[in-house]
């Protein structure tokens, strides 16, 4: 019997009257791995944001574990959902282990210390991403995909029941890209992720839910939404899937020929919104 | 740069701090040396004037320093981290500017209520100039942290113009008084001071400490903080408060000591890195001996005449920050 964990009903979200994402419907199940996949400017971001309580002023009912999102604090939902966001760099020397205990803050009241098990927690989530060794580097000069694992290790620390990652892939080159989700598959968490490789995606996810212009295409698994038609329509761009000769799963290619000129539109409208 | 461990860092601060006051009471103009002093201590003073030098005067002296110096400098380390700006200094909310010109303010008060007059004005004008920046910065949705230090410039330039308007205008003798009170000094040192400054410095202390996790979250970046469970508006504006609180009190009794609270964290921070409860305990320790050892010399430097104490904050302040552009 599989338990939800996340489930989102009738999302919508707007900025200063501009709608950017609208009556969005899915819910993720304990152990999955769920992919938000879409063009720029779809609302994946708004949308995540909306899910891990950054954006609060949202109509519908997010729930995660049969809690309301709105009825519980901050600090309840720190506890329950761990965010990895896009690239991160600190102003100040901060070192990986400075980082990494952050994910004790959300289960540490005012008056309480770090014990021991913490430091055994925090040594054992560096151990995890396989960098205990370089704990008291500063985390400005360890590389992009470095800089990833230390902030899973983070994630981990906070021991939450969904973690969230914000295109985790983002500048990194392609080992590190699968380095990162195989780690991140490794931890057995359930994990909802925005992604803008489709291969990548429906290589590492159980399921794809694919959002365009603020509205939900499809959310299925990659077999089923990662066809030629609903592709093609979404990205406007001619496509051709066939299978991963290594993985078997779906192996999408894009021809580049522009196939509808509106996109333009859709796109100005939501660099807008990101500026 | 390798960083110490809480226990080391502790222990080297106290005996610095024990260290600093026992050594620097055996300074001052009167003849009450080093081997006087380390007598009254152990074993009673030879004579009654030394008792009154020792206890009255220069204990209580010592004693301001490091007070206005540990929180001067935790102000400084809080404003750091909280604005993430490593500028940041608590003067940037114009708090010198609104002390200044409370206490100009009072000048226009009877001659006799003056000396009581000026540190509760200065009090009230530094609260004044804080509550315009917060206001401003609230009023704009806190966008940015950039917003908080744009505004206290604003109202540090605002409040210094009227104050050299008040005072260009103003009768010589006043004048020359805020002048000197707004260079700073310690000569106020009495158990009124200490008596307000202490439990101001102690509670500000005590409730940084508390919020030092939450503060900690802060330090990457403010969505990071908020995915941690952090009420990122509300624990900055608590922060600016309490950093006005202790600054204001501070400015009140000793004027204007600029650049403590923006040297101080940045040397510390080197060595016990930036965790906020480890960095505002030795910033503060570190500025406390600090501000005693700067008004030794003010006390000392020119024989029986005091320079003010700012006027050397300020000076090494800048020489310091002149090397650090070097190293960039």
């Amino acid at each position: 019997m599989s338990h939800t964990v996340l489930q989102a009903k009738n999302i919508s979200w707007a900025i200063e009257q501009l709608t950017i994402i609208q009556n969005i419907d899915f819910s993720i199940d304990a152990g999955e791995t769920v992919a938000i996949v879409g063009p720029n400017g779809a609302g994946k971001t708004s949308l995540l944001k909306c899910l891990y309580g950054e954006h609060r002023d949202y109509s519908g009912q997010i729930s995660i574990k049969g809690k309301s999102l709105q009825q519980i604090s901050p600090r309840q939902v720190a506890k329950k959902i761990a965010v990895v966001s896009q690239h991160a760099e600190s102003v100040f020397n901060l070192s990986a282990l400075d980082i990494v205990s952050m994910g004790l803050i959300p289960h540490k009241g005012l008056f309480d210390t770090t014990t021991t098990a913490d430091h055994i927690k925090i040594d054992q989530a560096l151990n995890k991403v396989d960098l205990l060794n370089k704990k008291n580097q500063s985390f400005n000069t360890l590389s992009g995909g470095e800089q990833q694992r230390i902030l899973i290790a983070r994630a981990i620390v906070q021991s939450p029941d969904l973690l969230i990652m914000d295109e985790p892939t983002n500048h990194l080159d392609i080992y590190y890209q699968h380095q990162i989700l195989q780690l991140a598959k490794k931890l057995k968490i359930t994990l909802l992720l925005t992604i803008h490789d489709l291969n990548l995606a429906a290589q590492y996810c159980d399921r794809i839910v694919l959002i365009a212009n603020g509205r939900l295409y499809a959310d299925d698994i990659p077999e089923v939404v990662f066809n030629e038609k609903l592709l093609s329509k979404v990205f406007k761009l001619d496509c051709h899937v066939d299978q991963n000769p290594f993985t078997q799963s779906p192996r999408i290619t894009f021809s580049g020929n522009i196939s509808n000129p509106q996109l333009s539109n859709i796109r100005h409208a939501e660099s807008i919104v990101n500026d | 740069m390798t960083r110490l461990s809480t226990k080391s860092t502790l222990i080297i601060l106290l005996s610095l701090v024990v260290f600093t006051m026992l050594l620097s009471m055996g300074f001052g103009v009167a003849e009450l040396g080093h081997d006087e002093v380390w007598q009254c201590i152990s074993s009673g003073c030879d004579k009654p004037i030394y008792d009154t030098i020792l206890w009255q005067i220069r204990l209580p002296r010592v004693l301001l320093g490091f007070l206005a110096g540990f929180g001067l400098a935790v102000a400084g380390a809080l404003m750091q981290n909280v604005t993430r700006n490593p500028l940041a200094d608590p003067y940037l909310f114009g708090i010198i500017a609104g002390a200044g010109l409370g206490a100009t303010l009072s000048t226009f008060l009877p001659a006799n209520l003056q000396f009581f007059s000026l540190p509760l004005a200065a009090f009230l004008g530094a609260l004044f100039a804080v509550f315009i920046v917060i206001v401003v910065v609230v009023r704009n949705n806190w966008r940015k942290t950039e917003h908080l230090l744009l505004a206290g410039v604003a109202v540090n330039f605002l409040f210094s113009s009227g104050t050299s308007f008040i005072l260009y205008m103003g009768d010589a003798f006043s004048s020359n008084r805020v002048i000197f009170w707004l260079m700073g000094s310690l000569a106020r040192a009495d158990q009124t001071a200490l008596m307000w400054i202490f439990p101001v410095v102690l509670i500000v202390t005590i409730a940084a400490l508390l919020l030092g996790r939450q503060l900690d979250a802060l330090l990457l970046s403010d969505d990071s903080a908020r995915t941690l469970g952090v009420h990122v508006e509300k624990l900055r504006i608590t922060v600016l408060i309490l950093c006005a609180a202790l600054t204001a009190v501070i400015v009140s009794f000793c004027g204007g000591i600029g650049f403590v609270g923006l040297m101080i964290p940045h040397i510390v921070r080197r060595f016990v890195g930036l965790t906020t409860a480890k960095l505002l305990i030795a910033t503060g320790l570190v500025g406390g001996c600090f501000l005693i050892w700067v008004d030794v010399l003010a006390r000392t430097s020119l024989g029986g005449q005091e320079i003010p104490i700012g006027v050397i904050t300020s000076a090494i302040g800048s020489i310091f920050f002149l090397l650090i552009m070097r190293k960039m």
